[in-house]
């Protein structure tokens, strides 16, 4: 017997019938040397040359981690989105497991906004929470994604799991440019979208450095949560065919 | 820098490095689960197939 994982060999030893998935590559440490590096070299630079807004004052130094981590959140998003509705179309394990990963990442890095939004109201607005848009609607995103990790979690049959997880990331990946769109489309607390085109110069720089800086400590995330993924995965393929007789 | 915008700030950071490093940690952990998981698991299969 031969097994498949995704179209990758898996391992098929003589005509004993043995079967072993290969295990995937592991991911460079390296990388997290350079994210976590970059991230601690980004931070340093910001904090220590950006003046103080003429509104907030120093307050406006948490921009530099609060707004980089609700871009993570959207782009991990984004990638879930693609990874689900290829999954729909193509049936394709490894579909499923980058779709997964991506998602786990995406709702730690909403979580991360949410709390960083939260210190950040504080001083400026005088409360932590709001019920308005912006943050309603991420509050929505980071559950739809919480409700997803668990339906991943609950369901055992792996084809079921794939199938109902790419459909509520796919959905719910949705709810990202209602988010963006949130402070536009209605009256709200939060301010509009800080970017690079709306930031006074003497911003933009350390913006852009710390939102790289977090790209690569997502990227890390995503490639080391995919690793172990496709290791539980070919666990349960060899489970499976262990259970079939099919040692 | 007033000293109440400071709080807020070191705040800010500090848990934007205890989720960082905290998920960094559980990945390590759980690789390191699913690595051994699946290395008994191999040895299982590879090894029994002369018996």
């Amino acid at each position: 017997m031969s097994l498949r994982l995704d179209g990758e060999l898996i391992s098929s030893f003589g005509n004993s019938g043995d079967t072993r998935v290969a295990p995937p590559p592991r991911t460079s440490a390296w990388l997290a040397f350079v994210a976590f590096g970059a991230l601690i070299a980004t931070q340093t630079y910001a904090i220590l040359t950006s003046p103080p807004d003429r509104d907030m004052g120093n307050l406006q130094k948490i921009m530099y981690v609060h707004v980089p981590a609700a871009w993570m959140t959207f782009l991990a998003f984004f990638v879930v989105l693609i990874f689900s509705v290829r999954y729909l179309w193509k049936r394709r394990e490894n579909d499923d497991l980058i779709a997964a990963s991506a998602a786990e990442v995406g709702a730690t890095f909403n979580g991360l906004t949410l709390m960083l939004g939260m210190i950040w109201g504080r001083p400026a607005w005088g409360v932590w929470w709001v019920w308005d848009a912006r943050l309603t609607s991420t509050l929505v995103l980071f559950l739809i994604f919480v409700g997803y990790l668990a339906l991943r979690a609950f369901v055992d049959d792996p084809d079921q799991r794939a199938r109902w997880s790419a459909a509520v990331g796919a959905i719910g990946a949705l709810n990202v440019p209602i988010v963006y769109m949130s402070v536009k489309w209605w009256r709200t607390l939060h301010q509009p979208p800080s970017s690079p085109e709306t930031l006074d110069p003497a911003y933009t720089l350390g913006l852009r450095i710390n939102a790289i800086a977090m790209l690569l400590v997502m990227i890390y995330f995503i490639r080391r949560r995919y690793e172990i993924a496709r290791l539980e995965r070919a666990v349960e393929h060899m489970t499976e065919a262990a259970a079939m007789g099919g040692r | 820098m007033t000293a109440s915008n400071l709080t807020f700030i070191i705040a800010a950071y500090t848990v934007t490095w205890i989720v960082l490093l905290g998920y960094l940690l559980r990945l390590v952990r759980k690789g390191g689960r699913a690595r051994a998981d699946y290395e008994r698991m191999a040895q299982q299969r590879g090894g029994g197939k002369s018996q």
